[in-house]
C-alpha cells in the first residue's frame, strides 16, 4: 500500500547516476525544442522531397519498360550507380535545406544558453563541457543524418530490393562505406559550423542570418576568386564545392574541380578542428572577463 | 556542511579577487556577506568548480575542490543570482530537465520536479512557459531546479532578489526550513542583511576579497565591538576625532543618535570623560543590541 505523505519537502531516494550519456538529455531537448519553432516541421518535410524523387528514380530505373513512354531517352539519367548516390547527397537543394533548417532549428543551441544566462545551470550539474558540445552537435547530427545518411542507405536498400538481387551490391562493394564516411563528414562538417556561429553571439536570429549568409557569400568568394585569378582552386573558398569535391573523391565520381579531392577534405577538416577550439573556448560556466 | 578552504587566492588579470581565504564551514545555514566586488560570487564559483583557484586548495563534501568536481557538482545545488533559464520550455519540463542533468533518471526527474515545483509554490503553474513568468516565479523556479535532486548543499546566491515583500517572507521561510527540518546546508550570498539574519546563525563576511569576519552571529556581535547609542548637545566633531583616537568608530544617524563603536576591552566611562572634555552635554547613554547590519559596517568600514 502507498504511503501518504505530508506535502512538503521530502528527501529523493533514488540513485544518481553515476556513469552516463550526459549529453543524451541535452540532444533530445534540443531537437524537441528545435520542432517547437514555427514552420520548423513544414521545412524538415519538405527537405525529404529530394529522397522520395530519388526513390521514385530508382523505382523507374528498375522498370524502363513499363515507363518507356516517359522515359524516353532517360535511360542515363536514370542509370543508378555510385554517381546517382553521390548526386542526392551533393545536391544543391539538399544542402540548402540544410542551412535553413539549421539557421532556424539550431543557430540558438548555444546562443540561447547564452542570451538567458543559462550555461551556469549546465555547468553546476555533474557533466563537462565536452558533454555540453555533445549534446550541443547532437541536435545538429540528428537532423543532417535525418536528410543524409538516413535517406542514403534507405536508397540503396532500395535499389536492392527493386533490383531483386545482390549484383548491385557486388558490384560496387565500397558504396555502402562511402555513403557512410560522406555522410559522417557531411554532419561534421554541418554540426561545427552551426556550432561556431551559434557560440559567437548572443542572438539566435543574428547567427541564423549569418548561416545563411556564410554559405552563400563563401560562394560568392569563390566567384570572384575565380575571376581574377582564373585558378581551380577558388572552390576552396566555397563550402558547397568543397562539398562537392570532396563528394566527387568519395564516390570515385568524375571531380568537378581540377585539383586532389583531399585538399577540400582537408580545408573543411582544419576548419571543424578550428570550430571545435572555439567553441571549447567560448563555452564555459562564468563569464570571465579579464 | 563540510567545506575546507584552505588560503584559496584567485586573481581576474590583475585584479585580485581572493586573497588568503582559508574557511572551515559546518551544517546549517550560513550567511555570505560582502559589499559589491567583495569576492562572494567568485568564492561560490570557486566551489562548484566554474573558477580554478590561482592558489589553494580545499574541499566540498570531502570531495577536492580541483580534482573532483564532479563529484561536488551532484551534492550540491547551485541557485545562480542572474535570471537564467531556457527558452520554450514550461517548468515541469525545465526542472526536470536539470534534474536528469544531475543524474537522475527521466521518470524519476519528471515525478520530483512536480514535487519541487509545488513546494516552492509554483505547483499551480507549472505548465506555464517560463518566458511567461514573472521576475518573482523565475526566482523560485531557480530554487527549485537546485532542489531537484535533493542535494546534501545548497549555494543560493541572492535568493529574494526580485521579490514582493510577501514572497520574500515565503522563499525566506523555505529556506529556513530547508536548512533546519531538512538537513539541507545551505550557504546563502546576499546583500540583504536583514534575509540573513532571519535564516542564519553563521555569517561570513568577506570584504575586498578577504575574509574580514567568520563565526556565529551572537558570537561576532559580542566579541568583535560593543555599541553604545548617545543623544548629545553640543558640537560633535572634537568629540568624534578623540573617539576615534581611541579606536572607536562613530556615526550619526539622520536622527541625530550617536553610535559609537567600541573595541571589546574599551572602558564606557571614557566616553563621559571625552564628552566633559569637550563640553558636551550626554542626554541619553544606551548600550545597545548591535544588529548584522552594524557588525557589518563595523569590519567592512561602510556606513
Amino acid at each position: 500500500m502507498a504511503t501518504i505523505r505530508e506535502k512538503g519537502y521530502h528527501h529523493w531516494e533514488g540513485q544518481l547516476l553515476e556513469k552516463g550519456r550526459a549529453f543524451w538529455p541535452i540532444t533530445r531537448t534540443g531537437i524537441k525544442l528545435a520542432f517547437q519553432r514555427k514552420y520548423f516541421k513544414f521545412i524538415f518535410s519538405g527537405a525529404f522531397l529530394p529522397a522520395v524523387v530519388y526513390a521514385a528514380g530508382i523505382y523507374i530505373s528498375e522498370r524502363l519498360e513499363d515507363f518507356k513512354f516517359m522515359a524516353q531517352g532517360a535511360e542515363r539519367t536514370l542509370q543508378v550507380d555510385p554517381g546517382f548516390f553521390k548526386s542526392y547527397l551533393s545536391l544543391d537543394f539538399l544542402f540548402f535545406m540544410i542551412i535553413l533548417l539549421m539557421a532556424l532549428g539550431g543557430a540558438g543551441l548555444i546562443s540561447d544558453d547564452f542570451r538567458h544566462k543559462a550555461v551556469q545551470l549546465y555547468f553546476a550539474r555533474p557533466i563537462t563541457k565536452l558533454d555540453y558540445i555533445l549534446g550541443k552537435a547532437g541536435v545538429v547530427v540528428f537532423f543532417v543524418g535525418m536528410l543524409t545518411l538516413i535517406p542514403g542507405l534507405i536508397l540503396l536498400i532500395i535499389k536492392l530490393l527493386f533490383s531483386g538481387s545482390f549484383k548491385f551490391f557486388l558490384q560496387y562493394p565500397w558504396l555502402i562505406v562511402s555513403i557512410i564516411f560522406y555522410s559522417i563528414l557531411l554532419m561534421v562538417f554541418f554540426t561545427s559550423f552551426v556550432l561556431l556561429l551559434s557560440s559567437l553571439s548572443k542572438n539566435r536570429r543574428y547567427v541564423g542570418v549569418v548561416i545563411f549568409a556564410l554559405y552563400i557569400l563563401s560562394d560568392i568568394a569563390q566567384g570572384i576568386i575565380y575571376v581574377i585569378f582564373r585558378s581551380p582552386y577558388s572552390a576552396l573558398f566555397s563550402i558547397k564545392s568543397n562539398l562537392k569535391q570532396v563528394a566527387a573523391g568519395f564516390f570515385m565520381d568524375k571531380l568537378p574541380y581540377a585539383y586532389p579531392w583531399y585538399l577540400s577534405l582537408i580545408v573543411l577538416l582544419v576548419f571543424c578542428f578550428l570550430s571545435y577550439v572555439v567553441i571549447k573556448r567560448k563555452v564555459r560556466g562564468v563569464e570571465v572577463i579579464r | 556542511m563540510g567545506v575546507e578552504l584552505k588560503n584559496i587566492h584567485f586573481s581576474y588579470g590583475r585584479v585580485k579577487a581572493l586573497n588568503r581565504i582559508t574557511l572551515a564551514l559546518d551544517e546549517g545555514a550560513i550567511g555570505l556577506l560582502g559589499p559589491n566586488g567583495a569576492g562572494k560570487t567568485t568564492l561560490l564559483k570557486i566551489m562548484l568548480g566554474f573558477l580554478k583557484p590561482d592558489q589553494g586548495d580545499g574541499q566540498v563534501l570531502g570531495y577536492d575542490l580541483r580534482k573532483e568536481q564532479k563529484f561536488i557538482r551532484q551534492l550540491v545545488g547551485y541557485m545562480p543570482e542572474d535570471e537564467c533559464f531556457i527558452p520554450g520550455m514550461d517548468s515541469v519540463t525545465f526542472t526536470a530537465y536539470m534534474g536528469e542533468l544531475s543524474g537522475m533518471p527521466r521518470q524519476e526527474a519528471i515525478k520530483r520536479a512536480h514535487e519541487v515545483l509545488f513546494y516552492v509554490g509554483l505547483g499551480e503553474s507549472r505548465y506555464r512557459l517560463v518566458d511567461t513568468y514573472s521576475a518573482g516565479m523565475k526566482q523560485r523556479l531557480k530554487l527549485a531546479q537546485a532542489l531537484v535532486h535533493d542535494p546534501k548543499l545548497l549555494f543560493l546566491d541572492e535568493p529574494t532578489a526580485n521579490l514582493d515583500p510577501g514572497g520574500r517572507q515565503e522563499i525566506l521561510e523555505l529556506i529556513g526550513e530547508i536548512a533546519t527540518v531538512r538537513g539541507i546546508s545551505v550557504l546563502i550570498c546576499s546583500h540583504i542583511l536583514a534575509d540573513i539574519e532571519s535564516i542564519c546563525d553563521k555569517v561570513v563576511i568577506i570584504n575586498k576579497g578577504e575574509i574580514a569576519a567568520v563565526g556565529r552571529l551572537e558570537d561576532l556581535r559580542m566579541i568583535n565591538y560593543r555599541l553604545y547609542e548617545l543623544k548629545i548637545k553640543g558640537e560633535l566633531e572634537n568629540f568624534r576625532s578623540n573617539l576615534e583616537k581611541a579606536g572607536c568608530r562613530v556615526e550619526e544617524t539622520e536622527d541625530r543618535i550617536v553610535k559609537i563603536y567600541t573595541p571589546p576591552d574599551f572602558n564606557h566611562l571614557e566616553i563621559f570623560r571625552l564628552a566633559a572634555r569637550n563640553k558636551l552635554q550626554v542626554r541619553q547613554f544606551v548600550r545597545s543590541q548591535s544588529s548584522l547590519e552594524d557588525l557589518f559596517a563595523k569590519v567592512v568600514g561602510v556606513d
